[in-house]
C-alpha cells in the first residue's frame, strides 16, 4: 500500500524530452490511469516509478520516501509489461514463481501463493505449458499472475490488454477493476483507449507531449475538461468544438469574455425542425445512433439513444441542452463554464 | 495451390541435381576412405563408385600401420594432429565466444565500448596474411610457436569479430522488457544475465559457437605458419600425406578427412534442437 508522488520530474532521452516537469500524486489504493496518445510519456512514467530509468531532474517518492537511488528490485513495485515480457524458456508456473524464488521465499509459501493467484486468474490448468504454447489471453493472465503473486506496494500495468480482442478486453478490464478492489492496492494503469481509462479509473491524468494536461476523476475530466485537447481526448464521438458565431444558431448562451470557441458533447446536441443544417450521414449503432451533420462548412455529430429515423440529406435545425456548453479561449483553454 | 505434373517433375529433378552436385564429392571421399591402395590409385575404367574390397587399411595406415609394400609406415601418425586440432580449435572457440559474448552484451545493453564494432571490423579488413608475419614474430618472442596454446590464442583473436557480431545481433533482437521484468521481479543485473539472458541465448550461443569452431577447425594458413612439428593440425598434416613412391596418398587423406568431419557433425547434431527452436517465440504479444 503506497502513495506515489512525482515532484517536478523531467526525463530526457538525448534531445527528446519524454517527461517534462511533471508533478502529480497517486493516492494510496487508487486505480490511477495514465491516459494519452502513443509516445506522450506514459510508459516513461512507469519506468521511472520502477527504477528502470532515472529522472534527470526532480524526485519521485513512494510512500513519502525518495526512491531515486533505490534499485528496481528493492522498490517492491510489480509490473505487467505492454508486451507481457514472459520468460520464454520457463513454464508458466516458473514464470509465476519467479518473483518469489528470487526473493528466497519458502517452498510451502510459494505453493500456497501460486495456488491462490492461479485460482483468482483461472490459470491452474495451463501452468505446465510454456508461453509459446499459450493463447494471447492466457499469456496475458500469466503475466498478470506474475505481478499479483507477490505482495508489492503498488502494481503498474502498461496497456496490458491491448492485444486481446474487444470482448475479452471488456471482460478483463472488469476483472482488473474487481481484483484491484479486492487487493486494496495502488494500481497505475497506462492506456491509450479513452473508454478503457474512463471505465476503470478512480483518477486519471491526461498526457500530451510529456506533460500532464489535467488530473482528476474521469467524471470531472469529462464534464469539465480544462482545454479543447482534454475535451477532444475523452468521449466518442469527440466533442463538437465550434466557432462562437454559431452560438446563436444553436441557442447557446453567450460565453464569457474572450471566448473563441464553444464545445458541445454530441449527446447534448439535439436535432430540431429548421433549415440551418443538413444530415450528411446516419450511423445506427443499435443502442444509440450517431448522426453526422454539416452546417455550412462545419461538421458536427449528435448522438441519441435508440434508432430514430433520420435520412441523409434532410434539412434540420440544431439546439444544445442548456447548461451543457463549454467555452474556450483562443489558445484552447477552458473559460469559466456558463451555467 | 495446384501445380502441374510437369512442374513437379522439373522441381524434383532440379533438387536431385543440386543434391548430387553438393553430395558427390563427400560420397566420393567416404568411398575412397574404405578402398584398398590398388583401388584408390587406379584410373580410367578400373575406377568404381563403391570399394570392391572394402577395408580399414587407410585408417590403420594414418595411425602408423602399413599393410602394403608400396608404402612404408608413417613416421608421424594422425593421433597427435587430431589432438592439436581439437585443443586449438576448441579453446580458440571458447576464447572467441567468451570475449565476443561479453563485448556484445555490454555494447548491446549499455552502449559501452563506443567504437568497438568499427575496431572489430577493421580487424577483418586486413587479409590474415598481412598480419601473420608480425604475429609469427610476436609468437616466437613469446615462445608460442608450435604450441596448441599459441594456436588457440590466435584462433580466438581472429574469430572474435564473428563471435561479437553474431552475438550482438542476437542480443539486439532480444526484447529488453524481458530483462526489465526480471530486474523488477527481484534480480540483480548479474542474476538477470545468468537466469534469463543466458538461458534464452542458448540457441544463439550454440549456433555461433558451431560456426566459429568450424572456422577454426578448417584453418590451414595460420597453423601452417605457427606450427612446425609437435602441434601441426589436421589440415597441415593432411597436406603432408604423400610419399615419394606413390605421390599423394589419397586413400589416407580421405580417411583423415572422414575423421575430421566427425566433430563438427557431432556438434551439429547435438545442438540441432537448439538451432531449430525459435528464440523468443511466445514471450511477447504478437
Amino acid at each position: 500500500m503506497a502513495s506515489i508522488t512525482f515532484e517536478n520530474v523531467t526525463k530526457r532521452f538525448g534531445d527528446t524530452v519524454a517527461v517534462d516537469d511533471v508533478s502529480f500524486e497517486i493516492r494510496d489504493n487508487a486505480f490511477f490511469c495514465l491516459f494519452g496518445p502513443p509516445l506522450s510519456g506514459k510508459s516513461t512514467i512507469l519506468k521511472l516509478i520502477l527504477g528502470l530509468e532515472q529522472p534527470d531532474e526532480g524526485e519521485i517518492l513512494i510512500d513519502g520516501r525518495p526512491v531515486s537511488h533505490v534499485n528496481p528490485a528493492r522498490r517492491n513495485v510489480a509490473m505487467v509489461f505492454q508486451n507481457l515480457a514472459l520468460f520464454p524458456h520457463m513454464t508458466a508456473l516458473d514464470n509465476v514463481c519467479f518473483p518469489l524464488v528470487e526473493r528466497r521465499i519458502a517452498k510451502e509459501e510459494i505453493d500456497a501463493k501460486v495456488c491462490d493467484v492461479s485460482e483468482k486468474l483461472h490459470i491452474g490448468h495451463i501452468l505446465h505449458k510454456t508461453p509459446a504454447q499459450l493463447s494471447g489471453g492466457e499469456r496475458q493472465r500469466v503475466a498478470i499472475a506474475r505481478a499479483l503473486v507477490r505482495d508489492p506496494v503498488a502494481y503498474l500495468m502498461d496497456d496490458p490488454i491491448s492485444a486481446l480482442d474487444a470482448r475479452l478486453r471488456e471482460q478483463t478490464r472488469v476483472e482488473l477493476r474487481r481484483i484491484q478492489q479486492e487487493l486494496g492496492k495502488t494500481l497505475v494503469y497506462v492506456t491509450h483507449d479513452q473508454e478503457e481509462a474512463m471505465s476503470v479509473a478512480d483518477m486519471m491524468a491526461v498526457f500530451k507531449d510529456g506533460k500532464i494536461c489535467q488530473t482528476g476523476t474521469p467524471d470531472t475530466l469529462y464534464q469539465r475538461p480544462n482545454s479543447t485537447y482534454v475535451a477532444g481526448m475523452l468521449g466518442a464521438p469527440a466533442m463538437n468544438v465550434l466557432p462562437m458565431n454559431m452560438a446563436d444558431m444553436l441557442g447557446a448562451l453567450a460565453g464569457p469574455n474572450g471566448s473563441k470557441h464553444f464545445g458541445v458533447r454530441p449527446e447534448n446536441l439535439r436535432i430540431t425542425k429548421g433549415s440551418d443544417a443538413m444530415i450528411s450521414e446516419v450511423e445506427p449503432l443499435g443502442g444509440s445512433t450517431t448522426v453526422h451533420i454539416t452546417a455550412g462548412d462545419v461538421a458536427l455529430t449528435s448522438t441519441m439513444l435508440g434508432q430514430p429515423q433520420f435520412e441523409a440529406g434532410t434539412q434540420i435545425g440544431l439546439a444544445v441542452n442548456s447548461g451543457q456548453t463549454l467555452f474556450f479561449d483562443g489558445a484552447g483553454n477552458t473559460l469559466a463554464a456558463a451555467q | 495451390m495446384q501445380r502441374s505434373l510437369k512442374f513437379e517433375v522439373f522441381r524434383y529433378a532440379a533438387i536431385a541435381a543440386f543434391l548430387a552436385l553438393s553430395l558427390i564429392p563427400t560420397l566420393w571421399m567416404i568411398s575412397m576412405a574404405f578402398k584398398p591402395i590398388a583401388e584408390w590409385q587406379s584410373t580410367g575404367a578400373d575406377l568404381t563408385w563403391w570399394p570392391k574390397n572394402p577395408t580399414l587399411d587407410n585408417f590403420r595406415f594414418i595411425f602408423g600401420e602399413s599393410s602394403s609394400d608400396m608404402i612404408s609406415a608413417l613416421e608421424r601418425t594422425a593421433g597427435r594432429p587430431i589432438l592439436a586440432s581439437l585443443l586449438s580449435a576448441g579453446f580458440g572457440t571458447v576464447i572467441a565466444m567468451l570475449a565476443g559474448t561479453s563485448a556484445a552484451y555490454g555494447l548491446s545493453r549499455f552502449g559501452y565500448g563506443g567504437n568497438l564494432p568499427l575496431a572489430l571490423v577493421q580487424l577483418r579488413l586486413f587479409p590474415p596474411m598481412a598480419v601473420m608475419i608480425p604475429v609469427m614474430i610476436m609468437w616466437a618472442f613469446l615462445g608460442l610457436i608450435d604450441s596448441w596454446i599459441g594456436l588457440a590464442l590466435i584462433y580466438g583473436i581472429v574469430t572474435l569479430p564473428f563471435a561479437f557480431w553474431l552475438m550482438k545481433t542476437f542480443f539486439d533482437d532480444m526484447p529488453r522488457e524481458i530483462e526489465d521484468a526480471a530486474l523488477v521481479e527481484g534480480c540483480s543485473r548479474w542474476r538477470v544475465f545468468l537466469r534469463v539472458t543466458l538461458p534464452m541465448m542458448r540457441p544463439a550461443l550454440a549456433s555461433s559457437a558451431l560456426f566459429i569452431f568450424i572456422l577454426n577447425w578448417s584453418d590451414y594458413l595460420i597453423a601452417l605458419l605457427l606450427t612446425t612439428r609437435d602441434w601441426v593440425t589436421i589440415p597441415v598434416y593432411m597436406a603432408s600425406l604423400s610419399s615419394s613412391m606413390t605421390g599423394q596418398l589419397y586413400g589416407a587423406k580421405a580417411a583423415l578427412g572422414l575423421i575430421a568431419a566427425v566433430p563438427p557433425v557431432i556438434m551439429g547434431i547435438a545442438i540441432q534442437k537448439q538451432l531449430v527452436r525459435g528464440l523468443t517465440f511466445g514471450a511477447l504479444k504478437e
